[in-house]
């Protein structure tokens, strides 16, 4: 049996009295394009940073195609594309000079270096922002240049931090287009967000976090059943009632 | 007047709770020393003379200097935080202003104008009536001084010129304050301090409390103004700077090793807060040297390299923290050498410069080149290894580099630990070149060998040390970055200079006072007396070992040496026991 593209078993992590992520256990299959869905604070981004080793854990262990992550730092991280949410990049650099650097870091000759970063600016529309430096992007092009480091070293599996916040139609559907033919080229990716809609749109498997546990996983069709994604959610993590408060002085 | 009582209410409530971490020692530590400093500057009041306008001139150049060296200044209440409100800009800075009443280094500054009291009680009963206004005023000066250079100097790092010039004003003023005992040798030989000095803004507070009512006035005057011109430059704030966006030389380098220099030489050019710091750090070394030249010492000029090159050191020693949250990059491509790559792109900066400064310096005076070369290439690598192992290991949390808003200068919120870093860094950066200074001192020429070997040992046993500290602990690394907190604790983030709660307030006060004081015996007493003697140049102001009997001169310097280092000693030690306490 091959082993899952991205294993995560018993991951816990506490900071102070607060228990972010409560021995999350999931599984993502080779090849399935995996949505991870959760209210704010759920623990998502938690649960990821562990996975991809950018936090270090409690308890608990991940596994990227087999080799584990705190073990086998540079065959796991080898393996794995990474676009964090909010964190900072090289700002001084233009987005062709941020690929250039980081596939020198990840081991890649110049010449391939050049040409893949010639491509993915191409695809992903940055070429017109050929002397801006990061520091002045707009948040959607932090998106893109954040999802381009991750593809660049052709990696075989994607971590995606909320990809689509902030980011403009046009460019969502390129992501979304480069993200469909990834996974269809035997790529897996894994994306959080609390856009239920894309989550159905995009995804074949689902995992629901709430208060740093996993309320329900597998493939869409068993999570969600007969409602859609967006009851079976509101159903499962219980925040039923805040529809009908309004406001009192509006 | 609402609002800026509300706004004084706010900043009381941020303050509370930054009280109760570790930031809380520090600002008890700063606190304590400023109240020293201002019982000196009262004490100063019952003495004749202009002595207390000299005083209040030295607390001015603080106020406007202070900012530059530490990290922007008091930022608690930014203008972007009310930037939705629709305030008018005049109303804004009013209500900023009374906020910034509030806070340690006002309260100890308006003790410190205390001395205005004194004077006024010992003139009569007008006097004392005028002082407590005149006082206010006084604080007020102070204060809209300082919001107001740095508003200027935020508009400057809006472009290279402008990020350079700053930094070469920044440097001299600084140097001045640093060679301070130059001016008083100065006058002490005159035996008068300047008439100008009373007529400066700092000195209108004395003299509205001597009679001249008029003074009071001029006082008001100048604060309407310079809130007028503080609320020009907070409207104009909210313009970012824009980094030049002309053509991009490509990058060339094709190893992981060269991607990293390459990355960091391309931060030294076009970030302008380094372009600022490298300008500073560069006009501080060249007036700390050639200022004593007033008094006819022409033998601290050979060391403006040195001097640059510790203050460089010190300017950029939290490396890591500045470039904030970007150390992820460098956690998901582990192998690649990153400490190595800043290390040599750091010495491509400094040390080119540093090297030239030396030279020209040493040779304007004709020597004496071998204590100067061995100290030069001693510091150059101790700082390119301190640099890296200091910024890995007590990092400070800076602010993402895109989210410093107005302030360029403001890159950590914990400005009093990294100031602190930036001082202990100094000292530290000095401590490395100390092997070499004794050689060169005793055995001339073979100092430099010396020199070059301590440097290289340093550059590569530092950074060997930050690199496996970065393997070891970088998760962790990344985790006080997003968040300011140490990972396991939910206290508030310490740096280099937040004692360990566990400590007693004995221990806490030991540690603080030798941290403190530790760099007067060991670098003037110490070091700079051996400078002096090894030149035969003996009964200089106030260099001790210099006015000792010919037995005594070189044991007595060695001594303060040995204290110097003995008081950081026990500093360091006591600091690290706790601290292994504290983690277990």
């Amino acid at each position: 049996m091959t082993s899952p593209a991205l294993e995560i078993r018993g991951l816990t992590k506490t900071f102070g009295e607060n228990t972010a992520v409560d021995h999350v256990e999931l599984s993502v299959p080779q090849g399935s394009f995996y949505g991870l869905v959760g209210q704010n604070g759920a623990g998502k981004t938690t649960t990821l940073s562990m996975a991809v080793g950018l936090l270090r854990p409690d308890a608990g262990s991940a596994r990227i195609f087999g080799a584990d992550v705190w073990a086998d730092p540079a065959k796991a991280k080898q393996l794995v594309g990474v676009l964090p949410d909010g964190m900072a990049m090289p700002e001084r650099l233009t987005g062709r000079e941020v690929l250039t650097y980081l596939g020198l870091l990840r081991g890649l000759s110049k010449e391939v270096v050049a040409e893949r970063a010639e491509e993915l600016l191409s695809v992903l529309e940055l070429d017109m922002a050929e002397k801006t430096l990061v520091i002045e992007y707009s948040t959607g092009m932090r998106k893109k240049i954040g999802l381009a480091t991750a593809l660049l070293h052709a990696p075989k599996l994607l971590v995606l931090d909320e990809p689509f916040e902030a980011v403009d139609p046009v460019s969502a559907a390129t992501i979304k287009q480069i993200l469909r033919g990834f996974v269809a080229g035997g790529g897996s990716v894994v994306l959080s967000s609390h856009v239920m809609a894309l989550v159905e749109q995009l995804c074949d498997h689902v995992g629901v976090i709430d208060k740093g546990r996993v309320a329900a996983a597998g493939p869409l069709d068993e999570v969600r059943g007969q409602a859609t994604l967006e009851d079976r959610f509101v159903e499962l993590v219980g925040a039923g009632s805040t529809a009908a408060k309004g406001l009192s002085w509006l | 007047m609402a609002v800026a009582l509300t706004m004084a209410r706010m900043k009381m409530s941020i303050l509370r709770h930054s009280m109760k971490g570790q930031q809380g020692g520090t600002m008890a530590g700063a606190g304590g020393l400023g109240v020293l400093l201002a019982g000196g500057t009262i004490v100063l009041a019952f003495l004749g003379g202009d002595w207390l306008a000299a005083a209040y001139t030295v607390w001015m150049l603080g106020w406007i200097i202070g900012p530059v060296f530490s990290g922007g200044g008091d930022e608690t209440l930014r203008p972007e935080f009310f930037s939705l409100l629709g305030l008018r800009p005049q109303r804004m800075a009013a209500g900023l202003l009374v906020a910034a009443f509030v806070g340690v280094a006002p309260a100890v500054s308006l003790l410190a104008l205390g001395g205005l009291l004194v004077v006024g009680v010992r003139e009569g009963v007008a006097g004392a009536l005028v002082a407590v206004p005149a006082m206010v005023l006084q604080l007020a000066v102070f204060v809209l001084l300082s919001k107001v250079t740095v508003a200027l100097l935020g508009l400057a790092l809006g472009s290279r010129a402008g990020a350079i010039g700053a930094g070469l004003i920044n440097g001299v003023i600084l140097a001045f304050l640093g060679q301070i005992w130059v001016f008083m040798v100065a006058l002490g030989q005159g035996g008068q301090i300047p008439a100008f000095v009373r007529y400066l803004p700092s000195g209108w507070g004395l003299l509205a409390v001597q009679g001249q009512y008029l003074a009071l006035a001029a006082m008001a005057v100048l604060i309407v103004l310079l809130l007028a011109a503080w609320a020009a430059l907070l409207a104009r704030r909210a313009g970012r700077s824009r980094p030049s966006t002309r053509g991009r030389r490509p990058m060339r380098a094709a190893t992981p090793h060269g991607a990293v220099v390459a990355k960091e030489l391309r931060s030294w050019t076009r970030d302008l807060v380094r372009n600022h710091q490298l300008a500073f750090a560069f006009t501080y070394g060249v007036a700390f040297a050639a200022v004593p030249l007033l008094v006819g010492i022409s033998q601290l000029v050979p060391l403006a390299g040195p001097i640059f090159i510790m203050m460089a050191a010190a300017m950029t020693s939290n490396a890591y923290g500045a470039d904030g949250t970007a150390h992820w990059l460098t956690l998901m491509t582990p192998g690649a050498s990153d400490v190595r790559g800043r290390q040599l792109a750091w010495l491509t900066a400094v040390g080119p410069i540093g090297l030239v400064l030396a030279v020209v310096s040493t040779a304007a005076v004709g020597g004496p080149w071998p204590l100067v070369m061995a100290a030069t290439f001693a510091l150059l690598g101790g700082a390119a290894g301190l640099v890296s192992l200091m910024s890995v290991m007590a990092l400070i949390p800076g602010i993402d580099p895109r989210n410093r808003g107005g302030n360029p200068l403001r890159t950590s919120e914990d400005d009093g630990s990294a100031t602190g870093m930036a001082y202990l860094m100094l000292v530290l950066v000095a401590v490395t070149a100390a092997p070499a200074v004794l050689v060169a001192l005793r055995y001339g020429w073979w100092g430099v060998p010396a020199g070059l070997l301590t440097g290289v040992l340093c550059w590569w046993g530092f950074g060997l040390l930050a690199e496996r500290r970065l393997t070891a602990r970088g998760p962790e690394l990344l985790h006080l970055m997003r968040t300011g907190r140490r990972p396991d604790s939910g206290k508030p983030a310490s740096g280099a200079f937040d004692l360990p709660g566990n400590m007693s307030p004995t221990q806490r006060t030991i540690v603080l006072i030798c941290g403190a004081f530790g760099a007067i015996p060991l670098v003037p007493q110490g070091i700079i007396a051996m400078v002096f003697l090894a030149d035969g140049q003996l009964r200089h102001s106030w260099f001790l070992a210099t006015y000792m009997p010919p037995a005594l001169r070189w044991p007595v310097a060695i001594g303060f040496v040995v204290l110097g280092i003995a008081m950081y000693g026990t500093a360091l030690a006591l600091w690290s026991r706790a601290k292994k306490a504290a983690a277990r």
